[in-house]
């Protein structure tokens, strides 16, 4: 399976930024300082289990929930 | 009232105190936000500041140098005292043990400033509502603490380090009666006006890639770019020897570049093969390696992009203020702010979404 990973980091930064593009560019730069650049993922990147972990560790600290 | 601007360098900290309490003395101030030398002792100057100004928000920390409107200071107090005209409302909040415990001291102050607001963090309008942080320079804490208010608002948090005159003893923040270290002040203001943030640095960034392979981010230590000992990757992508690797430190940082923007982290020392830097580095990030431009230039550029400016606070890296007194530029780069009511200090760290290093982030009150 792939592209959850990119799935997962659009929708944090759609979420929490509430599409707003202004906080879109601030929540995607959060996510690259956290180590987690969506920009490095594609929808053909390989659903790594330890990344898609961080990812949901990421979404919980935010109060994101993602699918 | 708009905002007043005192400073002093009288050596002796009652008649300090007296000669800003004489000039920024005004019913109308919301906030009170001021940065000294460690000349004066930290804790009575706390407790002064707070008696001088009862009834009003009192912020401050200790510094590496002081800035006020076109000049660079050392041993001294700069003071602001911003009004209604541009702040509505100002609540401040003292976090202890931020070395240990920084997300759970967000989280506490964050419930008490939802409480003062009546508005969840997360519901704050980010155009009405900007946030300050000052934090101790020496905790370590403040990439946890970035990354929790990042998590938590959507407000902008701007801000600096504090710092001690480069002795890296001890720095302390303020608020009102209190001085503390192992601790930050967060403030939360109600803007009258509009405001903007900068945030500018002198840094091109090269074709070099670093990428951190392997860290220990509590310690802010690489151990390796590119799958190599960092110190020996870092001194070939200057394309030096490890023994001159550190004298190019401050001329070619490293950067993590998102978009148009460059996060610079400033490497502070070798140890065997490792290098410290002066912010943690995430295991995986692709840095790339900086060439240093001229900061009065490009800080001019930046201060250019507001027209009408009111108020300015900067906090301004104290690797940058080295640089300009090195190149006798101190008169230079404070005439940039000469026009502009600006208070500010020299820093140990830079915040604004993260912590950063040799950059300058300033909160800019705009005009109606």
């Amino acid at each position: 399976m792939a592209g959850r990973i990119k799935r997962m980091l659009d929708e944090i930064v759609q979420k929490k930024s509430g599409g707003k593009p202004a906080l879109s560019n601030v929540a995607k730069t959060k996510l690259i300082l956290k180590g987690l650049d969506p920009d490095k993922f594609s929808a053909a990147s390989p659903d790594d289990p330890t990344i898609i972990a961080r990812v949901s560790a990421v979404a919980l600290e935010m109060g994101i929930t993602v699918s | 009232m708009k905002v007043k601007l005192a400073n002093s360098t009288k050596p002796g900290l009652d008649a300090a105190v007296l000669e800003i309490a004489e000039a920024l003395k005004d019913d109308d101030t919301r906030l009170l936000i001021y940065f000294a030398s460690t000349c004066y002792d930290p804790a009575t100057l706390a407790r002064q500041m707070a008696s001088a100004f009862p009834g009003v928000t009192t912020v401050g920390c200790t510094t590496a140098g002081e800035i006020i409107s076109g000049r660079m200071l050392e041993h001294s107090i700069s003071a602001m005292a911003l009004g209604s005209q541009l702040v509505v409302r100002a609540e401040a909040r003292l976090l202890r043990t931020v070395a240990a415990n920084a997300r759970e001291a967000v989280t506490h102050a964050f419930a008490s400033l939802s409480q003062a607001f009546g508005h969840g963090m997360t519901d704050l309008d980010h155009d009405r509502y900007v946030g300050i942080i000052l934090a101790d320079g020496l905790s370590v804490a403040e990439e946890r603490l970035m990354d929790a208010i990042g998590d938590k608002t959507n407000i902008a948090f701007v801000g600096g380090s504090a710092g001690d005159d480069l002795k890296f003893q001890k720095t302390q923040v303020f608020v009102g009666p209190v001085a503390a270290s192992d601790a930050a002040v967060l403030v939360v203001m109600e803007a009258a006006v509009p405001f903007q943030i900068l945030k500018t640095q002198s840094f091109r960034a090269l074709p070099q890639k670093l990428v951190a392979t392997k860290v220990n981010e509590p310690m802010r230590r690489v151990l390796e770019f590119n799958g190599k000992p960092a110190a020996v990757a870092y001194a070939e992508a200057v394309g030096t020897t490890i023994e001159q690797a550190s004298s190019r430190f401050m001329t070619n940082p490293v950067g993590l570049v998102a978009g148009e923007e460059i996060f610079v982290r400033s490497p502070q020392r070798i140890e065997d093969t490792s290098i410290y830097f002066y912010c943690s580095v995430v295991e995986g990030t692709e840095l790339a390696l900086l060439e240093s431009t001229d900061i009065v230039a490009d800080t001019q550029k930046a201060i250019g992009k507001v027209s009408d400016a009111s108020a300015i606070i900067d906090f301004d890296c104290i690797l940058r203020t080295l640089e300009l007194r090195q190149k006798g530029q101190c008169d230079a780069y404070g005439g940039i702010f000469a026009q502009t009511p600006t208070v500010g200090f020299s820093t140990y760290g830079e915040e604004y979404i993260g912590h950063i290093n040799q950059t300058s982030t300033m909160l800019v009150f705009r005009s109606q």
